[in-house]
C-alpha cells in the first residue's frame, strides 16, 4: 500500500494533496502555450487555443488559427481566424466559446467551431479598445467583464440576456491596473481592482476602497489575485512575495504565506473542495508550481513544460504539451483508508477483503476487529465513498469489492448507495475515456447532474453514448432517450449534403414513435436551416396535427396548415388558420380553398353570419348554393329590412334563388308570402289594426274576429286555404266570439268537412252545453258516443254504444259511469255485454 | 369538479352580466349570497336591451360566441362615445376562442377588456348524471356542422379518466363520437405515464351521437321525470313549480335528484303508477303521524325530536309531487293526450299511416302547438324514411299557413339535419352508398359517404326496428307496474333505440353481429378494448358503465338504462352535453323571428 500514497504530499498537519495524470496528451500543438490565448472550460470542458499574433510588435501577415480540443487533446475544431484582434477567450456555462475582440465585439462559437452569433460590449470601446477581458460564471449564467483603454470597466452578468453595465470610475487609475478580477457577492457581480498599494471594489453604484485585514506591511503593488471557484475566497499576491488568503468579502483573513519569490506568478488559482480541510492556493511560475496553505511549508513541484492551470470545483487541472494532470486535496474517505497505518474501519475492511482473496484467515481477524467496534456499516460506506474518488478503475473495483464483501456480514444494509455508486462510476469511466475526454471527478459529476452531462455529450454529438447512458440508468424516455434523439435529429437536418428524403427517413427510422419526441421542433429546426421541404416531410411524422400548424403557417404553407388544423379537430386552430388565409390570399382563392374544406367553410360561414353578412352572400354565390342564398334573403326579409318594399324585394330575390335551386315549393311559398305581405299592408291601411307578420291562418282569424267575413272568405279563396282548415279556423274564431248564431249558420252552410264532433268539442270548451247538444245530434254514428259523452249524456251514449255493439265504446261509456245516477246505465251495459258474449 | 370560479375574483364592486344559458349552472355552484360575497352588485342577463348599470366595473360571463362579443363591443363603444371609462372583464365558459378575440379586435375594444376563462366542464346533477350544460351542442354540431365542442367533450372525458383511471373498453357510434374518441385518445397519449398505472374504476365507456336515434328523443315522455321535464322544464337539475302545483300563491324552485326520497322512488315509474304510489305513500305517512296518538310523554319527545322533521319533509315533498301530478293530468287531458300517444305509437309501429298523417294535419290546422306539430311531422318523417312528396308539400304548406312563413327556414334546417325529409325515389342511393363504404375505409371514403349521407340521410327506422325488435309483441295487457323490458318507458310500445343499441353492444362486448344494424344506421361505429387495462380492472368496475350522449339525452332514456342496469347488474353513469327532450330539439332547429 505504501506505493499508493507515494504521490501524497502533506500540507500542514491535517491535509494531503495529490497530483495524478488524467491523460497523456498527444495533441499536435503547433505553438507554445505561452504564445497562445488559452481558454479551458471547467467541469472537464474543452480547451480553446488561439495563437496571439497581435501581442507581438510586428503585425503578423499570417492569419492565426483557432483550435478547439477536448480535455484529452482530441481535436474538435480548427478554423482560420478572419476577424479582428482578440483580447481574451473564455467558455460560457453552455460550453460556447466567447472571443472578446479588441473592438469590443464578442464572437460566439460552438464547440465544433460553428459561428453562433455576436454581440458588442458597447460603443464606447470602439474608440478606446479593450485592454483586457474576463469571462466569469455566476448562478445567473456566464458573464463578460472588460477593461477599456480609458481604464473603465463594463460588464454583463449574463451574456444570454445581455445588459451592459458600466462600472464607476476608479480614482487615480491612469494606466492599466496591476491586476483585477470579478467577484460575485449577494447575487451581484463586482470587480476588484488593484491600483498600486490600494484595492478598490466596484459595484454598479460605487467604487469603494478596501483593505485586506492583516496584510503584511510594505506592499506597494499587488501582482496577482485569485478568487475561488465558489467566489467565497480571495488570494492576493503582493510584490513583497507574500500571499494573502482570506474571504472574498475582505472581512476575514485566513492566513498569509511568504513564498520569497517576488517575480509575478504566471497563474494563481485556488485549489480547494467543498468541506476542505486545508484550503490551498496553487501558484505557477515558468518552471515552478507551488501549493500554499495555512502551513509553514508549501508543496513544490517542478514544471518541466509550459503549463496551464484550470480551476475546478474540487481541485486544479494542469495541462501542458504532453500531459494533463489533476491536483487536489485527498478526500476524507480516501485518506482514512489509505493513510499509512490507518486503523479506520474502511482500511481494515479493505485489508480483510484482500486477505480473504488470499484465502488467509487474517481476513476473519480484521473483520472481527471491525465488528467488535460495531463499525462495519461505516466501513462499507467508507469504501463506497472512496471508490467514487478514485480515478483508476482497478482501484475503484478493489474498493467496491471490499464494500461488497463487508456488506455480506451486514443484515440490513440498504443496497442503493452501493448500486448507485457502481452506476455512477461506470458512467464516469465512460466519459473519462480518452476518446470522449471529459475528465469529471465524482464531486463535479454530482454537482453538474446527469442531465447536464447528457447535454454536454449531445453538444459533442456523442449521441450513441448519451443514449447508452440513458438506457443504462433507466432514465424516463421523455427526459432521456427521446430528448437525445430529438437533438440528434436537429443535428441531422443540418447535414446539407444528404437529400431531404434520406434525412427524413433516417430520422423517422431512429425516432419512430418514441414518446416525448416533437417532430415539429425538429421540423422547425430544419426550416431554420432553410430546408422547407424537409421540414414539411418531417411534419408528416408529427402525430399531433395541431402541432404542425404553427410551423406550416410560418412556412407559408397555409393550405396545408388548414387541412392539418381540420385534422386536429381543434376548431380554434382552424379559425386561426382561416383568418391567416383570409389575409394571405385574394378573395377568390380564399373561397376556392374553403370550398374544398367543408368544416372550415361552415366555420367561416358562422363567423360571417354574425360579422360579415355580405361575405356570406358572396360565399353562397360563389358556390352556386342557391338554396342557402334563398334562405339568406328570407332571413334578411324580416331581420334586416324594415320597409315593406325592401322586404318584398328581399323575398323576390329569395324566390329567384329558390327557382334556381329547383326548389319550387320554397319559391312558391315565398311568392305567397310576398302576396300576403302586400295584402296585409293593404288591410292595415284599409281596416286599421295589426296584420303585418301574422301567418295566413292568423290573418284570416283576425279578419273573422273583426267581423270582416267577406274579406276572410276572399283571402281564403285567394290563398287556396283548404276547406278543412277553413272550417277549423272559422269554428274556433266564431266560438271565441261566442257568435252562436253565425256559427249555426256556418254549420249549415254545407256539410262539414271535419264532421260535427269538433263543433261539440269547441262549444264545450266555451262551456256552452246548450249549443254543444245541438251539434251532438248531427255527429256521425262513428263518433256519436264520444260526442254524447262530451255533452254529458251518458245514458244515451250507452244506448248508442249498445246498438252499435262496439266493445271499445262500451268500455269507454262504462268508464264515464261515475256518478250515482249512472248506476242503472252501468248495469245496462253489463247486461248488453253479457248478452253479446252469449251470442 | 365545479367550484366557484376563481376568475370572478375581480377586486372591488362590480356588476355581473350572465348569458341566459349559464345562469342555471352558475346558480348550482354559487347562489346569490356567494356572489354578493364576491362583491357582485347587480346581476344582468345578456340580452338585447340597453344597459342601465352604473357600476365602474363590469364583468361578463358568456359563451364564446360572436353574438356575445358584439353585445359587449356595443356596450363598451357606447361608453366610449359617452366619454366614460370603466373596467370590463369577459369570462368565457368553457373556453376562449380565437374568433372571439378577433371580433373584439375588429370592434376596436380588444385593449379595453381583459379576458379570462371559466373552464367548467362537468356539473354533477345527480348521483349518476353528469352534465356539460352545453345545450347548444346539438344545434352547433348537428345543424351547423360546427365542431367546436368536440374538443371540450374530449377534455371532459380526459378529466374523467384522470380521476377514475383510463377505461378498458370503449364503444361508440356516430361521427362525433368517433372524433371525440380520437381526440381524447390523443390527449391521453400526450399525458405522461402517470395515470396509466391507475386501476381503472369504470369498466366501459359508450359514446353515442344524438342523430343515431332521433326517434326516442322525439317521443312524448311518460315516465314521471320525463313528464315533469316535458311539462315544467327541468333546468340544471331543478324545476320551478308554479302556483298551480304548490297550491299557494308563489312558485317554488325544487331540486330534483336522488336526495329527494319521494322523487327518487317515482322518477323512473310510468306515470300511470305514480298516483297510486303517491296515495299509498300518503296513507303510510298518515299512519306514522297517527302513531303519536297512543304515545306517552317520553315517546312523544322522541318522536318530535327524531322523526317529526323527517316526516314533515316527506310530507312537503309528497304534496309537491301530488300537486305536480295533478297539474300534469290537467294539462294532458286538455290536449287529448291519449289521442296523441296513440298516434305516436301508430307511427312507431308503422300502421295507419294515413290516419296519423290526418291527425297531424288537423293538429297543424288547429294551431295546437308550433313545436308539437313540428315534432309530429319529424316523427312521421323519420319513422317512414321521409315523407312521401305529396305529404311533404302539403304538411309544410299547412304549417307555414298556421305558424308563419319564416319556418321555411326551419324546414331547411330540419332537412339538413335529416329530421324532416322527402322520400327519395327508389333505393338506389343507399345501394351505392353501402358499396362505397364497403370498398374503401380510409378517410377519403369517409368523406364520400358523409357527402352521401347528407344528400339523403335515411333513417331506415322500420328496418332497424325489426332487426332490433324495438316494438315488443304484446300478448294481452303490458303490465306497467312490473315492467318486462325497457319498453315500459313508452307504455310498453317501444324500446328506445339508443338504449337497445347500448344493451346489445354491452352484451356482445363488441359490434359483432350488429353489422346490418350499423349499416342501416349509416353511422361509423368503433370499439376499442385495452386488454392490459381490462386485466387490471376489478370485476366490480367492469360492471360500471359510462354512457356519453353527444347532443343530449332524455330522462326516458336514463330511466330505461337504469332499468336495464337493475336487470343485468350493471351500474350506469351518464355524461351528457345537456339533458334534452323533444321540445328542446325542435326549438334548437326552429328559426325564430327576433
Amino acid at each position: 500500500m505504501d506505493c499508493y500514497t507515494a504521490n501524497w504530499n502533506p500540507l500542514g498537519d491535517s491535509a494531503f494533496y495529490r497530483k495524478y495524470e488524467l491523460y497523456s496528451m498527444d495533441w499536435d500543438l503547433k505553438e507554445e502555450l505561452r504564445d497562445c490565448l488559452v481558454a479551458a472550460a471547467p467541469y472537464g470542458g474543452p480547451i480553446a487555443l488561439l495563437r496571439n499574433p497581435w501581442q507581438k510588435e510586428k503585425a503578423a501577415s499570417v492569419r492565426p488559427v483557432l483550435e478547439i480540443y477536448s480535455a484529452s487533446g482530441m481535436p474538435l475544431a480548427s478554423l482560420l481566424w478572419k476577424s479582428g484582434p482578440v483580447v481574451s477567450l473564455g467558455w460560457s456555462a453552455e460550453e460556447e466559446l466567447l472571443c472578446v475582440q479588441e473592438d469590443g465585439a464578442v464572437l460566439v462559437y460552438g464547440l465544433h467551431g460553428d459561428f453562433r452569433r455576436h454581440f458588442s460590449m458597447g460603443n464606447e470601446v470602439l474608440q478606446n479598445r479593450v485592454l483586457d477581458a474576463r469571462i466569469f460564471h455566476t448562478e445567473f449564467g456566464s458573464g463578460v467583464a472588460i477593461l477599456t483603454g480609458a481604464h473603465r470597466f463594463t460588464l454583463s452578468a449574463n451574456v444570454g440576456d445581455l445588459k451592459l453595465r458600466r462600472m464607476p470610475e476608479v480614482p487615480g487609475l491612469q494606466s492599466a491596473p496591476s491586476c483585477w478580477t470579478t467577484l460575485c457577492q449577494e447575487r451581484a457581480a463586482q470587480i476588484l481592482v488593484a491600483v498600486g498599494p490600494d484595492l478598490y471594489l466596484l459595484d454598479h453604484a460605487a467604487c469603494s476602497a478596501v483593505t485586506p485585514p492583516g496584510l503584511a506591511p510594505g506592499v506597494s503593488s499587488f501582482l496577482q489575485m485569485a478568487v475561488s471557484f465558489t467566489y467565497r475566497h480571495l488570494a492576493l499576491f503582493t510584490d513583497t512575495g507574500h500571499i494573502w488568503m482570506g474571504t472574498a468579502s475582505l472581512k476575514e483573513k485566513l492566513c498569509e504565506f511568504n513564498c520569497n519569490i517576488r517575480a509575478p506568478p504566471k497563474q494563481m488559482v485556488w485549489c480547494s473542495r467543498p468541506r476542505s480541510k486545508e484550503r490551498a492556493i496553487v501558484v505557477a511560475w515558468e518552471r515552478r508550481l507551488m501549493v500554499v496553505g495555512d502551513a509553514p511549508e508549501s508543496i513544490q513541484f517542478v514544471l518541466d513544460e509550459d503549463s496551464y492551470l484550470v480551476p475546478e470545483l474540487d481541485g486544479v487541472r494542469i495541462f501542458s504539451r504532453s500531459s494533463h494532470e489533476f491536483l487536489h486535496e485527498v478526500p476524507v474517505a480516501s485518506e482514512e483508508i489509505f493513510k499509512i497505518a490507518s486503523m479506520a474501519p474502511g482500511a481494515l475492511l479493505l485489508e480483510a477483503q484482500k486477505e480473504y482473496e488470499k484465502e488467509s484467515q487474517k481476513a476473519d481477524e480484521y473483520l472481527r476487529e471491525i465488528q467488535e467496534l460495531g463499525q462495519l456499516t461505516q466501513a462499507v460506506q467508507q469504501c463506497i465513498e472512496a471508490a467514487g474518488h478514485e480515478h483508476w478503475p482497478d482501484m475503484q473495483k478493489s474498493l467496491l469489492r471490499a464494500a461488497s464483501f463487508g456488506k455480506c456480514f451486514l443484515d440490513r444494509f440498504p443496497p442503493d448507495s452501493f448500486v448507485r455508486m457502481c452506476q455512477d462510476l461506470r458512467v464516469l469511466n465512460a466519459v473519462r475515456d480518452y476518446h470522449i475526454g471529459i475528465p469529471l471527478t465524482y464531486s463535479q459529476y454530482k454537482q453538474m447532474t446527469i442531465q447536464v452531462l447528457l447535454d454536454r455529450l449531445v453538444l459533442r454529438r456523442l449521441y450513441p453514448l448519451a443514449i447508452q447512458i440513458c438506457e443504462y440508468l433507466r432514465l424516463p424516455e421523455v427526459q432521456g432517450v427521446s430528448r437525445i434523439l430529438a437533438h440528434w435529429a436537429c443535428y441531422k437536418v443540418q447535414q446539407k449534403d444528404v437529400s431531404d428524403e434520406d434525412v427524413a427517413r433516417a430520422i423517422n427510422q431512429k425516432l419512430g414513435d418514441t414518446p416525448g419526441v416533437s417532430y415539429s421542433d425538429i421540423a422547425a429546426r430544419a426550416y431554420g436551416c432553410g430546408r422547407t421541404e424537409l421540414a414539411i416531410k418531417l411534419l408528416e411524422y408529427e402525430p399531433r396535427s395541431g402541432e404542425q400548424v404553427p410551423l406550416l403557417l410560418k412556412m407559408k404553407r397555409s393550405k396545408l396548415a388548414l387541412s392539418k388544423a381540420i385534422e386536429s379537430g381543434d376548431t380554434d386552430l382552424v379559425f386561426t388558420v382561416l383568418l391567416h388565409l383570409k389575409n394571405e390570399l385574394n378573395r377568390g382563392d380564399f373561397f376556392m380553398t374553403l370550398r374544398n374544406q367543408p368544416m372550415a367553410l361552415s366555420l367561416y360561414r358562422q363567423f360571417c353570419k354574425h360579422q360579415e353578412l355580405e361575405t356570406l352572400k358572396d360565399l353562397y354565390n360563389q358556390d352556386d348554393n342557391h338554396q342557402e342564398l334563398g334562405s339568406f334573403h328570407i332571413r334578411a326579409s324580416y331581420a334586416a329590412e324594415e320597409r315593406i318594399e325592401g322586404r318584398v324585394a328581399a323575398l323576390q330575390m329569395a324566390a329567384d334563388a329558390f327557382y334556381k335551386a329547383k326548389n319550387e315549393f320554397a319559391a312558391k311559398a315565398t311568392e305567397d308570402q310576398m302576396r300576403l305581405l302586400r295584402l296585409q299592408r293593404r288591410l292595415e291601411d284599409e281596416l286599421g289594426g295589426q296584420f303585418l307578420d301574422l301567418s295566413l291562418h292568423d290573418t284570416v282569424t283576425t279578419l273573422i274576429l273583426g267581423g270582416h267575413n267577406k274579406r276572410a272568405e276572399q283571402l281564403a279563396r285567394d290563398f287556396r286555404i283548404p276547406d278543412k282548415r277553413l272550417w277549423w279556423l272559422k269554428l274556433t274564431a266564431l266560438a271565441d266570439l261566442e257568435d252562436w248564431e253565425e256559427l249555426e249558420k256556418f254549420s249549415k252552410s254545407k256539410k262539414s268537412p271535419i264532421g260535427y264532433l269538433p263543433f261539440v268539442e269547441i262549444c264545450m270548451k266555451q262551456h256552452n252545453k246548450y249549443e254543444a247538444k245541438k251539434y251532438a245530434s248531427r255527429v256521425g254514428p262513428e263518433q256519436k258516443v264520444k260526442a254524447l259523452l262530451l255533452v254529458g249524456d251518458v245514458a244515451q251514449a250507452a244506448d248508442v254504444a249498445i246498438e252499435r255493439r262496439n266493445e271499445a265504446e262500451l268500455s269507454l261509456v262504462l268508464s264515464h259511469c261515475t256518478g250515482a245516477a249512472d248506476g242503472a246505465t252501468a248495469d245496462k251495459i253489463q247486461r248488453a255485454r253479457a248478452q253479446a258474449q252469449k251470442k | 369538479m365545479a367550484t366557484m370560479p376563481e376568475e370572478f375574483r375581480l377586486p372591488g364592486k362590480k356588476d355581473l352580466f350572465i348569458e341566459a344559458d349559464l345562469m342555471s349552472p352558475l346558480d348550482r355552484i354559487a347562489n346569490v349570497s356567494i356572489l354578493k360575497q364576491h362583491e357582485v352588485d347587480k346581476l344582468y342577463k345578456v340580452e338585447n336591451k340597453p344597459v342601465l348599470s352604473s357600476n365602474e366595473q363590469l364583468c361578463f360571463l358568456v359563451r364564446p360566441r360572436i353574438k356575445n362579443m358584439r353585445y359587449i363591443a356595443n356596450l363598451v363603444n357606447t361608453d366610449k362615445l359617452a366619454g366614460r371609462t370603466r373596467k370590463y372583464k369577459v369570462i368565457f365558459s368553457p373556453q376562449k376562442f380565437y374568433a372571439c378575440e378577433m371580433v373584439l379586435e375588429e370592434e376596436g375594444i380588444y385593449g379595453d377588456v381583459s379576458c379570462d376563462e371559466w373552464a367548467f366542464s362537468l356539473l354533477p346533477l345527480d348521483v349518476d348524471l353528469l352534465s356539460m350544460e352545453l345545450p347548444e351542442f346539438f344545434r352547433d354540431y348537428f345543424l351547423e356542422g360546427d365542431q367546436r365542442w368536440i374538443n371540450t367533450v374530449a377534455q371532459a372525458l380526459h378529466l374523467l379518466s384522470t380521476l377514475y383511471g383510463s377505461f378498458p373498453n370503449c364503444y361508440g357510434i356516430g361521427r362525433c363520437a368517433k372524433m371525440s374518441h380520437e381526440l381524447w385518445r390523443k390527449l391521453e397519449e400526450e399525458e405522461d405515464g402517470e395515470t396509466k398505472g391507475r386501476r381503472p374504476e369504470i369498466g366501459h365507456v359508450f359514446l353515442l351521437d344524438r342523430d343515431v336515434d332521433f326517434v326516442t328523443a322525439l317521443c312524448s315522455q311518460v315516465v314521471y321525470e320525463g313528464l315533469v321535464d316535458d311539462t315544467f322544464r327541468i333546468k340544471c337539475g331543478s324545476v320551478d313549480f308554479g302556483p298551480e302545483v304548490t297550491s299557494s300563491d308563489r312558485s317554488l324552485k325544487v331540486l330534483l335528484n336522488a336526495e329527494d326520497k319521494v322523487f327518487n322512488e317515482i322518477r323512473n315509474e310510468h306515470f300511470s303508477n305514480v298516483f297510486g304510489f303517491l296515495s299509498q305513500k300518503a296513507r303510510n305517512l298518515q299512519a306514522q303521524y297517527d302513531r303519536r296518538r297512543g304515545m306517552d310523554i317520553k315517546q312523544m319527545k322522541n318522536f318530535v325530536s327524531q322523526e317529526l322533521k323527517g316526516l314533515k319533509q316527506e310530507h312537503r315533498l309528497l304534496s309537491l309531487h301530488i300537486g305536480a301530478c295533478e297539474s300534469i293530468m290537467k294539462k294532458k287531458t286538455k290536449q287529448d293526450f291519449q289521442e296523441l300517444i296513440k298516434t305516436e305509437h301508430a307511427l312507431l309501429e308503422g300502421f295507419n299511416i294515413r290516419e296519423s298523417t290526418g291527425y297531424i294535419e288537423e293538429h297543424i290546422d288547429r294551431q295546437v302547438s308550433l313545436i308539437e306539430s313540428l315534432r309530429l311531422m319529424c316523427l312521421l318523417s323519420i319513422t317512414e324514411n321521409g315523407l312521401i312528396p305529396k305529404d311533404y308539400r302539403s304538411l309544410k304548406t299547412q304549417y307555414l299557413q298556421s305558424y308563419g312563413p319564416e319556418h321555411l327556414l326551419t324546414f331547411s334546417n330540419l332537412r339538413r339535419a335529416g329530421l324532416l325529409t322527402e322520400q327519395a325515389p327508389g333505393d338506389t342511393l343507399t345501394a351505392v352508398e353501402s358499396k362505397v363504404s364497403k370498398l374503401v375505409t380510409d378517410k377519403a371514403a369517409g368523406r364520400i359517404t358523409d357527402a352521401f349521407s347528407s344528400l339523403a340521410k335515411r333513417s331506415n327506422f322500420r328496418a332497424i326496428s325489426k332487426k332490433l325488435n324495438l316494438i315488443p309483441r304484446v300478448d294481452g295487457e303490458y303490465d306497467l307496474k312490473v315492467p318486462r323490458d325497457m319498453a315500459y318507458v313508452f307504455s310498453g310500445a317501444y324500446v328506445p333505440l339508443s338504449c337497445r343499441i347500448i344493451e346489445q353492444v354491452l352484451e356482445r362486448r363488441s359490434w359483432q353481429g350488429l353489422d346490418e344494424v350499423v349499416r342501416l344506421l349509416n353511422c361509423s361505429e368503433f370499439a376499442f378494448t385495452d386488454m392490459t387495462k381490462e386485466d387490471k380492472a376489478s370485476s366490480e368496475s367492469l360492471r360500471l358503465i359510462l354512457v356519453v350522449f353527444l347532443g343530449g339525452c332524455t330522462f326516458s332514456e336514463l330511466s330505461a338504462l337504469r332499468f336495464l342496469g337493475r336487470e343485468k347488474g350493471y351500474r350506469f353513469i351518464f355524461l351528457t352535453t345537456a339533458v334534452t327532450n323533444s321540445a328542446r330539439l325542435m326549438e334548437a332547429m326552429s328559426e325564430v323571428k327576433v
